[in-house]
């Protein structure tokens, strides 16, 4: 009797098929799905004459006091951050409010600017909640004590785990004023009751 | 055989599966640079009267950048460009676009990469140098280089906290970065017959490039921050959530119900088969 003997094969088959799909689905939900945004397309070139001025270099910056990035709704004042003891970078008690690491350079003077924020608190959204969603375009304005305006033009958005944090894009010398602006994503780790990666926005101050 | 063709399809469905969780990590992990590099110019030649500078994506007969009247010793902020090949030119300030350069070479400008073009040497020898600009420090450190650009002096020593930093810079010449020590200390530059001291600081995580130029008495020193960091360099990553919004770590019950219900029945589907051709005979192979 031939054809009895395949009729277990489906049922073995089956069973393979369950198992890899049930190793897969564990595998992959495991981990935090990191997103990578695209960078910015080629920026458009500068047209037009611009007139020789001499380099803007010891006349200091005033100190930033707040911080509004109106595509994604946030306005909130800006704290000061320094180092936690364990030598990480501080953040706001508040998870209303973002903050300026005063190690960084001044929001609008050459060098990138850090500014930190939570994405939520134990119960809600936090300051940067929807950090994620900016766009390369989307512009980022911070009001110093003077009175004056930074304006500031996202040119990528992107995502990494906590372990490989990019930490000479986000603290190295930069040749222009720019922003980092920083808060969590990915996958939250419920026993170790943080998040897994690390969002991070740039942005450069607009001419 | 059905059993070697089963064998061959699971498999195949391992490896999809393994090529699936690959590639999800691979993304992650990716990084994209964002195809800008900087730009600066500068006019660095004493005897050399202003001029105006274009600055020509490659290929391209209209000008990207251009700036007017441009005297000894204006460095121009950086311009960010996409990366690319491009020429710099330099006419005499004043000077219809379509005359013929005093002046030109090309620069590649890298994604992430910092140049400064100066027009350097005296006006009978001017020539226009491309510098690349050091856009990383080591942990800690500062960096500075020095631009000779006094003609009245022809050999400059330069020393700084009380160090020779630089000794005998030959006019129109550019030294290579140095790492120091950040602090706030005197920088002291002696040609043969003039000197100039200046107290300047020099950051943590903070790139500089120092200008020696002819002032209208005695040396000038002109300091240009080429980039800056942050002076303290926190460890890791911001712990930035609560979690109150986060989706949670689903619960792995359900997927390891799927991988037992999957082996028992590869265990029952296996036994079957295996014992099924022995009661049949041999000859079934």
């Amino acid at each position: 009797m031939p054809g009895k003997r395949p009729a277990l094969f489906p049922v073995l088959a089956a069973g393979l098929i369950l198992a890899v799909a049930g190793a897969a689905g564990l595998a992959l939900t495991r981990h935090p799905v990191a997103a990578v945004y695209a960078a910015a397309p080629t920026l458009p070139a500068p047209t037009g004459l611009i007139t020789a001025a001499p380099q803007q270099r010891s006349a200091q910056v005033s100190l930033p006091v707040t911080l509004s990035i109106p595509s994604i709704g946030v306005q909130t004042s800006l704290i000061h951050l320094g180092l936690a003891a364990d030598g990480t970078l501080q953040v706001p008690q508040s998870t209303a409010v973002a903050g300026w690491y005063t190690g960084s350079p001044r929001p609008g003077a050459v060098g990138s600017a850090v500014i930190a924020g939570h994405i939520d608190s134990r119960t809600g959204p936090g300051v940067f909640f929807r950090l994620s969603s900016l766009r390369p375009g989307d512009r980022v304005y911070i009001r110093r004590a003077d009175g004056t305006l930074a304006v500031f033009r996202v040119t990528s958005v992107r995502q990494f785990p906590k372990d490989s944090f990019p930490t000479s894009a986000v603290y190295g010398p930069a040749p222009d004023p720019e922003v980092r602006l920083i808060t969590c994503g990915g996958t939250f780790d419920a026993q170790q009751g943080s998040y897994l990666s690390n969002t991070i926005v740039y942005a450069t101050e607009t001419s | 055989m059905k059993i070697m063709r089963f064998i061959r399809w699971t498999t195949f469905l391992m490896a999809a599966a393994a090529l699936l969780l690959g590639i999800t990590r691979v993304a992650s992990a990716s990084t994209t640079s964002s195809g800008t590099g900087w730009v600066r110019l500068a006019h660095l030649s004493p005897n050399t009267p202003a001029v105006d500078v274009y600055l020509y994506s490659f290929g391209d007969p209209s000008a990207e950048l251009v700036l007017h009247h441009v005297g000894y010793g204006t460095v121009s902020p950086y311009e960010a460009l996409a990366a690319g090949e491009y020429t710099v030119a330099m006419r005499a300030a004043g000077a219809a676009a379509s005359t013929k350069p005093v002046l030109s070479a090309s620069l590649t400008v890298a994604p992430g990469g910092a140049y400064t073009v100066a027009g350097l040497g005296p006006e009978s020898g001017l020539r226009l140098e491309v510098l690349q600009d050091q856009l990383t420090d080591p942990p800690g450190k500062a960096q500075v280089r020095f631009i000779q650009a006094s003609l009245q002096q022809h050999e400059v020593t330069v020393t700084w906290d009380g160090k020779p930093t630089v000794t005998n810079l030959a006019f129109g010449s550019v030294s290579s970065y140095q790492v120091v020590s950040p602090a706030t200390a005197t920088l002291h530059a002696a040609g043969e017959s003039e000197s100039v001291n200046s107290t300047i600081t020099l950051a943590a995580g903070t790139v500089h490039t120092v200008v020696i130029l002819d002032g209208s008495k005695a040396l000038v020193l002109d300091n240009l921050l080429d980039a800056a960091g942050s002076d303290g360099v926190p460890a890791g990553a911001a712990a930035t959530g609560l979690g109150g919004t986060a989706p949670r770590v689903p619960s792995p019950l359900p997927w390891l119900y799927l991988i037992a219900a999957g082996l028992l029945l590869t265990m029952v589907g296996g036994l079957g088969v295996r014992l099924v051709p022995r009661q049949r005979g041999r000859h079934a192979r």
